[in-house]
């Protein structure tokens, strides 16, 4: 495999370059004096904007909250549930987790509120970020759960027979064989929980509260009418801020 | 992440849970008033104003449909207002509160949609007609001239049923507003006989391809054409000699609202006239206040984009609310001209 | 012993029985419920609104949908095996590269697709750039057709494909790899005959997750495609919006789960060990 590597390598890097082109572009225009998509020289005036922006930035730290909680609650739900379902099938679990996937957002996010406005019949509750984060749950549970699921199946079961022959309780046995070899995929599934969370606009919007707009909700109804640089100011610096955090990560990782 | 944004954002909410000043939910549209207006209403009745945006009547009413959203007040289109009102989403006006209500124009002191302004007061108000590229001669005077073959590929209508269909409909001469299944057929031919042309359907969109000279001609809302034009001198807007169709938003109190009178309050602030035109000034906006207007600086009361003469206005036609029956009709054949 | 296996699976049926099931319900009831006469829902009962989406207008929209996701997951796949290989084999690095593919996506859907739409217009970079060059004279037109939806889709889900692959790849024993070449295995021949088959598990996976959001996607069509067209999740999203027919778009949701769900499950029992 070998020789297979250096051609490889150049596809990825066409790869990362497609994935990251329209960043760059976005990137490039938050620094254009314009308004618009045509260059009129360079400013820092955007970031400026966005900086005294207290509704952006409060939406923006809402969204992070939401998915940080999100993502730790279904990470943690989505993995016990996909080694408790390799252990034994349940159809109408797996069945129903499937179905949630199938869903329509809409129809995720009108069932939801309808359901939270039933409840608050009976309790004294609004709409805010609880309601929030719990939708935000139910709607990426069925990621983690596939994405685990996919590398569980090529875990040998045999492994945890022999911890258990050897004296480990059933806990023991996930905790210390087979956790430790799904982690990689427990690793992604969470990435990929906290990316549908961060993004989510159509949900949110259904179940959101007054205190509880998040980023997606305020970029869309600011953005709607084009690409509006405040807005990619913004984009722009979370980005940054994420890849210095996984930066920082991986050098705390490696070290 | 930012530490000083964070740290910015968690002494913001701290500071929110810490305020005692009653508390003003208001959910308007996009870019729909002046920057100042909510500092200046929060120091002069000491509160405070949580200021959301929505960009859709749809997207605000799938909010506030349940009755316990924790808005007070929203702003939506006209034609909304009834549907709202059966909802037994509104709570009635009290015009003892609202004693700037007289500064509004006469046309909006009864419209048809709340003749005695029980529920909603006209805010700001937006039509739709022909944005177009100065280069385009003869520029584009008429629905008619929407479908003809010079603009193939340059030209788009509104991704919106009733707007598009409003357009074909007012080209062969009918009311926007039609529950007439022949008539709605007809239009419906039309928009499918133009489609070939069209670059695509888009809402507020195509405002930068506009800019960019992308698209010649574009359906659009008056005020976001106004945007495209503060920005090139080569965008023009026209409203169509057939007439064309006219959106009133209108301030309204939700019934849920807990705090009535401080929302009647921030109605009457936005009904003086000082802070109307300042709001209009600011959001390049039509302003349905007389006062203001007697206020503004004279090339913006003399722009004809927002501030059409009273002949174009005539030619206007108010959006109204439309029947179950016709409404299914209308989506019918919204999917129909989209699949064509 | 038993007991505990139950407890893991505890978690997961609550939250899918009271924010899932239960919510579905409703769903099912509205759908058989009328639509009032300024939208919302009212009685009587009625079967009308399935009645309704049997027609041949709505089942071509479907059958279209099906077409566009079904292209956009097989490029996807295409896209996202080799770059999901070339991750799982970078050794200290596969974490960094992991997120760089992610971290595009941490910005809104509606900014990056904005981008696009600056890229792909007539006067946008790809364009301009290939004028500049004298390749093509006139612009080329890139945006407002399926061609351009498909590109946003594969682009909006590629992570969805190359995350669950690289778990399953991550997992492949290297001696294996080796073995395969010792025994004078081309790497052409160990890619189909042995990587391919053991990391199913991860394709499946990946298809389901960028199948189905495909399936279901209303925003791309719409800026992407210049809403010329309609996929079935306009259809849905323009009941619950501009058409305030909460009957009908619930009648179509549920009616596209019920297709959608057989084949679903199909896929995934060819699988010996599946999750069903």
């Amino acid at each position: 495999m070998k020789r297979a590597s250096r051609p490889l390598a150049i596809y990825a890097l066409a790869a990362y370059l497609f994935l990251h082109l329209p960043l760059l572009i976005l990137a490039a225009f938050s620094f254009n004096e314009s308004r618009f998509t045509v260059w009129q020289g360079f400013s820092f005036r955007w970031y400026t904007a966005a900086w005294h922006d207290s509704q952006l930035i409060e939406a923006a730290i809402n969204s992070l909250i939401v998915a940080v909680c999100a993502t730790a609650i279904s990470t943690v739900i989505g993995t016990l549930c996909a080694y408790g379902l390799w252990k034994r099938r349940s159809p109408v679990l797996s069945g129903s987790l499937y179905l949630s996937l199938v869903t329509p957002e809409i129809v995720t996010g009108v069932s939801l509120l309808a359901f939270y406005q039933w409840i608050f019949r009976f309790l004294n509750v609004q709409l805010g970020m609880h309601t929030v984060i719990l939708a935000h749950v139910s709607f990426s549970i069925a990621y983690v759960v596939i994405v685990v699921m996919a590398r569980l199946r090529t875990v040998d079961g045999a492994l945890e027979e022999a911890a258990l022959d050897l004296g480990a309780n059933e806990w023991e046995a996930f905790r210390y064989v087979t956790l430790p070899a799904v982690l990689p995929a427990v690793a992604a599934a969470a990435l990929l929980a906290f990316t549908v969370s961060f993004d989510d606009y159509v949900i949110t919007s259904m179940v959101a509260g007054v205190d509880s707009e998040t980023l997606p909700m305020v970029v869309y109804a600011i953005a709607r009418r084009g690409v509006n640089p405040v807005v990619n100011a913004i984009s722009a610096l979370l980005v940054l801020g994420f890849g210095v955090l996984i930066l920082i990560s991986e050098r705390l990782r490696t070290t | 992440m930012n530490r000083r944004v964070f740290l910015l954002g968690a002494s913001g909410l701290a500071a929110c849970t810490h305020d005692r000043r009653p508390r003003l939910n208001v959910f308007n549209w996009s870019s729909y008033i002046a920057p100042g207006t909510v500092p200046r209403f929060e120091a002069e009745f000491g509160v405070r104003v949580r200021y959301g945006l929505y960009e859709s009547n749809e997207e605000m009413l799938a909010r506030v449909m349940g009755g316990n959203s924790g808005w007070d007040m929203v702003f939506p289109t006209g034609y909304i207002v009834k549907p709202m009102l059966a909802n037994g989403l509104l709570a009635a006006l009290d015009h003892t509160q609202l004693p700037n209500l007289a500064q509004l124009e006469p046309r909006f002191q009864q419209p048809d949609w709340d003749p005695e302004l029980k529920w909603s007061v006209p805010y700001m108000v937006t039509a739709a007609g022909i944005a177009y590229n100065r280069k385009l001669d003869p520029p584009p005077r008429a629905w008619a001239d929407m479908w003809d073959e010079r603009l193939r590929g340059k030209l788009t209508m509104l991704d919106d049923p009733f707007d598009t269909i409003g357009a074909a409909l007012k080209k062969l001469g009918l009311s926007v507003n039609t529950g007439d299944r022949e008539q709605l057929k007809r239009a419906e031919a039309e928009a499918i006989k133009q489609k070939p042309l069209l670059r695509a359907y888009l809402n507020a969109e195509v405002r930068d391809q506009l800019v960019s000279g992308d698209v010649l001609a574009a359906h659009m809302w008056n005020t976001t054409a106004q945007q495209a034009m503060d920005s090139s001198a080569e965008i023009g807007f026209a409203y169509p000699l057939e007439g064309y169709a006219v959106y009133p938003d209108c301030s309204v109190i939700l019934r849920e609202s807990k705090r009535p009178e401080l929302a009647h309050k921030f109605i009457d602030f936005l009904l003086r006239p000082d802070i109307a035109a300042a709001n209009a000034l600011a959001a390049r906006t039509t302003t349905t206040n007389a006062g203001a207007r007697k206020i503004f600086p004279v090339e913006f009361r003399n722009n004809r984009t927002l501030y059409p003469a009273e002949e174009t206005i005539a030619r206007g036609e108010w959006a109204k609310t439309v029947d179950p029956d016709s409404q299914r009709l209308r989506d019918r054949m919204w999917t129909e001209i989209k699949s064509a | 012993m038993k007991r505990l296996r139950a407890w893991f699976l505890a978690p997961s049926w609550t939250v899918m029985l009271s924010l899932f099931l239960f919510p579905m319900l409703i769903i099912l009831a509205y759908s058989l419920l009328t639509r009032g006469t300024y939208g919302g829902i009212s009685l009587p009962w009625s079967v009308e609104s399935y009645q309704r989406f049997a027609d041949p207008i709505y089942l071509g929209i479907l059958w279209r949908s099906f077409w566009i996701a079904g292209a956009s997951t097989v490029i996807s796949l295409l896209l996202g095996f080799p770059l999901a290989l070339f991750i799982s084999r970078a050794g200290k690095w596969k974490n960094l590269y992991l997120s760089l593919v992610i971290l595009p996506f941490w910005t809104s859907f509606l900014v990056r697709t904005y981008a696009w739409m600056f890229l792909l217009r007539d006067t946008g970079l790809v364009n301009s750039t290939l004028q500049k060059m004298g390749i093509i004279h006139d612009p080329l037109p890139l945006l407002y057709n399926d061609g351009a939806v498909i590109l946003g889709l594969v682009y909006g889900y590629l992570p969805f494909m190359v995350l669950p692959l690289f778990g399953t790849l991550e997992k492949l024993d290297r001696n294996l790899l080796e073995a395969a070449a010792d025994l004078g295995a081309r790497p052409w021949a160990t890619l189909l005959r042995v990587v391919l088959p053991l990391s199913a598990p991860g394709i499946r996976a990946g298809v389901i997750l960028v199948f189905i959001p495909c399936l279901g996607a209303y925003l791309t069509p719409d800026l992407l495609g210049g809403g010329k067209s309609v996929m079935i999740g306009n259809l849905i999203q323009n009941q619950f919006t501009t058409a305030r027919d909460w009957p009908f778009g619930s009648a179509i949701s549920l009616a596209l789960m019920a297709i959608v769900m057989p084949l679903l499950i199909a896929f995934v029992r060819r699988d010996e060990e599946g999750l069903l």
